[in-house]
């Protein structure tokens, strides 16, 4: 019975799968000792079971990870040739000999196995990738591209092994071949583009426009999707978008797909541009989406305009939503609130009002308030202060107070306005709000009147933009101003307007009066700024001789740091900023 | 604590809550003003300006090597604390007595005091349109505010250098083969103009290409530090410059320096004994890679070889005894991380018998800085491009080192810079 039993005993081991095999006492054994970083002995009984089962993978693929930190990889070449003997068929070991022949140097056997092995396989690709890789473990770029392209050349497609020629290109800092593999590789599996792009993106700007255009040259959507992502990239949003927009298949899933993909990339994008790719995208997203989400979509875009200043943009698609009985609630009552802030930023105030008027009782106190201080500010700016302290009124928030001391300044009412500047404290509104009543503050507290009607008028002049008329206002007032008593803080500001209006001989003349030894608190201020500019007058000598007069003169001013910053700039000992 | 002991503390931890005063200018009881080095300065790079335009005023300095970092010790004179206050360099004054405790110090521990004579006239090599903010040594001399003349081939080859003290190069190649980038970023403009202007020079010249335009340069480098210069060479101007020297005459050049290729036998026909610091390397072949020879350890610009950074570590050497080798690692830190340049590092086994090693990485097959000297002359080589830029890419933003006033790598190649202005007959090594 025993022997019997004996063939049907070998015909289940010969059926057993290998990880079976590779459980037995030897393989259990040489994996243990790799494990604890005994590869001499992890090695000898690797080699053990390869004794007995020349083609055991796991054995070979074993010795040659024990053999690599002894130093040893040479070493494999017997059970290699033994193992191909055995499995003459077995890719995973000719990988194993091809990387053992390269190891040695043996460019010969290297290309001989592969060959061996592409005739086993004639349609795979593995073969020869696997003597691309050989070859480049040996450094050899050169014969990683021969076995590339000789692969392609047998198995009869262009596009074979594109995505390593691309890798290899890039190593070598060839971007434009890179590309162009890319691009064969990505229409082949889509998968690649991210990698594609991430690695073309790293092209130095010199080759950017070089790869733009052989992009441009192509016609379809994977080139075209490609030139977005890398214009993205390469800080052109509107570009991407805009490359984008016309290759968008007609199938509507397939188009979402394509723009959601370029949405998460502008996303992460900041600016102007970016906004407006973002709103841009976005309107593409909502005239594909259905109606309920389409509406959301277009309010997104909206608010994307409206940040990157596109006005008739915001207003395109707020347009109908905000009346849209369809449109889910909050979406409506989001676009109305939008669409007010887009008709303050217009001017058309009147409008602006009514429309909030409409809109309050679906709105929380906060928004409410909010959107009444931004309708309060348009008055201002309008000159309308009337009206914008009636809009104001009601508000006692600590932004609101704010306002109305901005209001109280325009009228001329100095006591007033330092009173409610105190009052909101410094945290209300945003970082710039807070700047600006800090600075106003530091312009008032000199002055030692209570009201000054002239000041407020020209601070009136400048918040409505007319800045040559503010400056002319604000000297005039200063003139009659004793220095250390407002005189130079005035003088400064007209100063630092005149530079920003392009005005530098104004612009001297102003700073210097606001320099005086009269004046030591505003005196390094204003040193700084008639600094700037005589360097932009590129009249360096004389800037140099100002800040040196700052620095040695006001030593324990907060802007010798930065006095110093300058007098390195105009001597040109580090770059200008 | 003795009650003396602490008013004494206390004066003084009461004196450094008023830092400005050392600005304010000259003290009617001290004699002497200290600028310290370690980590109490406010700005090291621009502390190197303020001694070197002291000497240039005539004034005797001295350089206290390992006392408080490498201090700089000047005459109280209203010009030195007026510059020191413009600088926003920190400066102490010293009184006699303290001097003499200082000079104390000095004789008793590893320390020394080196006269600082004469301001050393410098000349930088670089192409007349060179941009300032793409060599580290043209940015630390501009940023510290020492003087400096630029030169190029026609200067050198013009015997002008005789008129130098102190010669710099930085990442020119020697080889005449534009970086090896001739290739890789064909049709950049930047790399146009850099060829056309070599051809150029070397046709005015009369010589036949640009390799053997900067083979002529090489030799008058190696004939200015014959003679007594010093030279300081940063990046691949290190590595090239030995290669073409070596090289003398053989063709290490690609075709598309010199019209014909390389010679595949190249290696084999190096005259060590005609470079300055390395022997036995192995040239890269293939006109391609961005690589010259196995000199670098850190082959950035070869994917398959390219090393990590790690940091580099400065040598002690004997003040009194060793006074050159120490005042080149004069440093408020020992440890710095290290840069990559096309030629980052030296390995070890090029390096010729007789180098000094300033700079190392421990453990590693290569080291950083080094020093030698033939002739009359002598010559420092520092691998790497920017101190300050890691990874320095073309084409990135210049370094402003107004944001870097401590920089350690950058003090390396100022001390280079002062080194020469030392009193000759103190120079023992």
């Amino acid at each position: 019975m025993c022997l019997r039993l004996v063939p049907a005993i070998w015909s289940v081991l010969l059926l057993l799968p290998v990880p079976v095999w590779s459980q037995q006492p030897g393989m259990t054994r040489a994996f243990d000792l790799e494990r604890r970083g005994d590869y001499a002995g992890a090695a000898a009984a690797y080699r053990a079971v390869l004794t007995n089962r020349p083609a055991d993978v796991s054995a070979l693929l074993g010795l040659e990870r024990s053999l690599l930190p002894l130093n040893q990889g040479a070493d494999i070449l017997p059970a290699v040739r033994a193992a191909l003997e055995a499995a003459p068929s077995s890719s995973a070991v000719y990988g194993v000999a091809l990387r053992a022949w390269a190891a040695t140097d043996q460019s010969d056997s290297v290309r001989a196995t592969a060959e061996r092995w592409a005739r086993s396989a004639p349609t795979e690709e593995a073969p020869y990738r696997e003597w691309g890789a050989a070859e480049l473990g040996r450094q050899n770029r050169a014969g990683a591209r021969a076995a590339y392209l000789r692969g392609r050349e047998r198995l009869g497609r262009p596009d074979a092994m594109a995505a390593e020629m691309a890798q290899l290109s890039l190593s070598e800092g060839d971007y434009t071949v890179a590309l162009r593999e890319w691009l064969l590789a990505v229409r082949r599996l889509p998968g690649y583009r991210a990698t594609a792009v991430a690695t073309v993106s790293q092209a130095p700007p010199p080759a950017r426009d070089h790869l733009l255009r052989l992009l441009s040259g192509e016609t379809d959507l994977v080139s075209r999707r490609i030139e977005a992502d890398l214009r993205a990239h390469w800080g052109d949003p509107l570009g991407a978008a805009r490359t984008l927009a016309p290759a968008l298949p007609a199938d509507r899933v397939q188009a979402i797909a394509v723009l959601r993909s370029l949405l998460d990339q502008l996303k992460m994008l900041r600016g102007s541009e970016a906004k407006q790719a973002q709103g841009l995208v976005l309107e593409a997203l909502a005239e594909r989406s259905p109606e309920a989400q389409a509406s959301r979509l277009r309010l997104e875009a909206a608010q994307a305009y409206t940040a990157s200043g596109d006005r008739a943009g915001a207003r395109r698609m707020l347009a109908g939503l905000t009346d849209d009985q369809a449109a889910p609630s909050s979406v409506a009552s989001d676009a109305a609130t939008t669409l007010v802030s887009v008709l303050i930023s217009e001017g058309k105030l009147d409008q602006a009002a009514e429309r909030l008027g409409q809109l309050q009782p679906k709105l929380s106190a906060d928004e409410y308030d909010h959107l009444r201080r931004g309708l309060a500010l348009g008055w201002m700016r309008s000159g309308d202060l009337v009206r914008a302290d009636s809009a104001i009124a009601p508000d006692s928030s600590v932004e609101g107070l704010a306002l109305s001391g901005r209001i109280r300044l325009y009228r001329g009412d100095v006591r007033g306005a330092v009173d409610l500047f105190k009052a909101a404290g410094p945290y209300a509104g945003d970082r710039s709000e807070a700047t600006l009543r800090t600075a106003f503050l530091a312009l008032l507290q000199p002055l030692e009147r209570d009201s000054l009607p002239e000041l407020g008028s020209a601070l009136l002049q400048l918040e409505r933009g007319d800045t040559a008329d503010a400056i002319g206002k604000l000297e005039r007032v200063a003139a009659h101003l004793p220095a250390r008593q407002g005189g130079a803080e005035l003088h400064l500001l007209a100063g630092r307007l005149s530079a920003a209006s392009g005005k530098p001989a104004d612009a001297e003349r102003l700073l210097r009066a606001a320099a005086v030894k009269e004046a030591p608190v505003t005196a390094p201020a204003a040193n700084l700024a008639l600094a700037d500019v005589l360097i932009s007058a590129r009249r360096e000598a004389e800037a140099v001789q100002v800040l040196e007069h700052l620095i040695l003169d006001y030593p324990q001013s907060a802007l010798v740091p930065q006095a110093r910053r300058k007098l390195d700039e105009a001597r040109g000992a580090v770059p200008r900023t | 604590m003795k009650r003396r002991e602490f008013v004494s503390r206390a004066g003084a931890g009461l004196a450094s809550l008023y830092p400005a005063r050392s600005w304010l200018g000259p003290w009617p009881t001290a004699a002497w003003l200290l600028i310290p080095m370690d980590d109490s300065q406010t700005d090291h790079l621009k502390a190197y300006g303020v001694a070197y335009r002291a000497l240039k005023r005539g004034v005797k300095a001295e350089w206290f090597l390992n006392y408080r970092s490498g201090a700089f010790l000047l005459p109280s004179d209203a010009g030195t604390a007026r510059d020191a206050a413009l600088a926003g360099v920190m400066v102490e004054p010293v009184d006699d007595s303290q001097l003499v405790q200082i000079r104390g110090g000095l004789r008793n521990d590893n320390m020394d005091a080196v006269p600082l004579e004469k301001p050393p006239k410098v000349a930088v090599y670089a192409p007349p349109n060179a941009p300032p903010w793409d060599d580290a040594v043209t940015m630390a001399l501009n940023y510290a505010g020492i003087e400096f003349e630029k030169v190029w081939d026609a200067e050198v080859l013009g015997q002008k250098l005789k008129t130098y003290d102190w010669l710099h190069l930085h990442h020119e190649d020697f080889t005449g083969q534009y970086s090896k980038f001739f290739l890789n970023y064909a049709g950049s403009a930047w790399l146009v103009e850099m060829v056309e202007r070599n051809r150029a020079m070397a046709r005015s010249l009369g010589l036949p290409s640009v390799p053997a335009l900067k083979r002529a340069v090489a030799v008058a480098i190696s004939d200015f530090v014959e003679k007594g210069g010093f030279l300081f060479a940063m990046c691949t101007a290190t590595e090239t410059l030995d290669l073409t020297l070596a090289a003398d005459g053989n063709d290490i050049a690609a075709s598309y320096a010199d019209g014909d290729p390389m010679d595949p036998n190249a290696t084999a026909r190096m005259k060590w004994d005609r470079a300055f610091a390395f022997r036995n390397a192995r040239l890269e072949l293939s006109p391609t890679t961005p690589v010259y020879s196995d000199i670098d350890g850190h082959q950035v610009n070869s994917p398959e070889r390219r090393q990590p950074l790690g940091s580099y570590t400065l040598f002690n050497f004997s003040a009194k005894i060793d006074p050159v080798a120490t005042m080149l690692v004069q440093n408020h830190r020992q440890v710095i991380p290290d840069f990559y340049g096309l030629t980052t590092s030296f390995t070890r086994k090029t390096l010729k018998p007789g180098v000094t090693v300033l700079a190392e990485e421990p453990g590693a097959s290569w080291v950083k800085y080094i020093h030698g000297e033939r002739g009359q002359g002598t010559w420092t080589f520092f691998g790497g491009h920017d101190p300050e830029d890691p990874q320095h890419q073309i084409g990135d933003a210049p370094t402003d080192l107004s944001l870097h006033p401590h920089s350690p790598g950058y003090r390396l190649i100022l001390n280079n810079v002062l080194f020469p202005a030392a009193k000759k007959k103190e120079l023992k090594t």
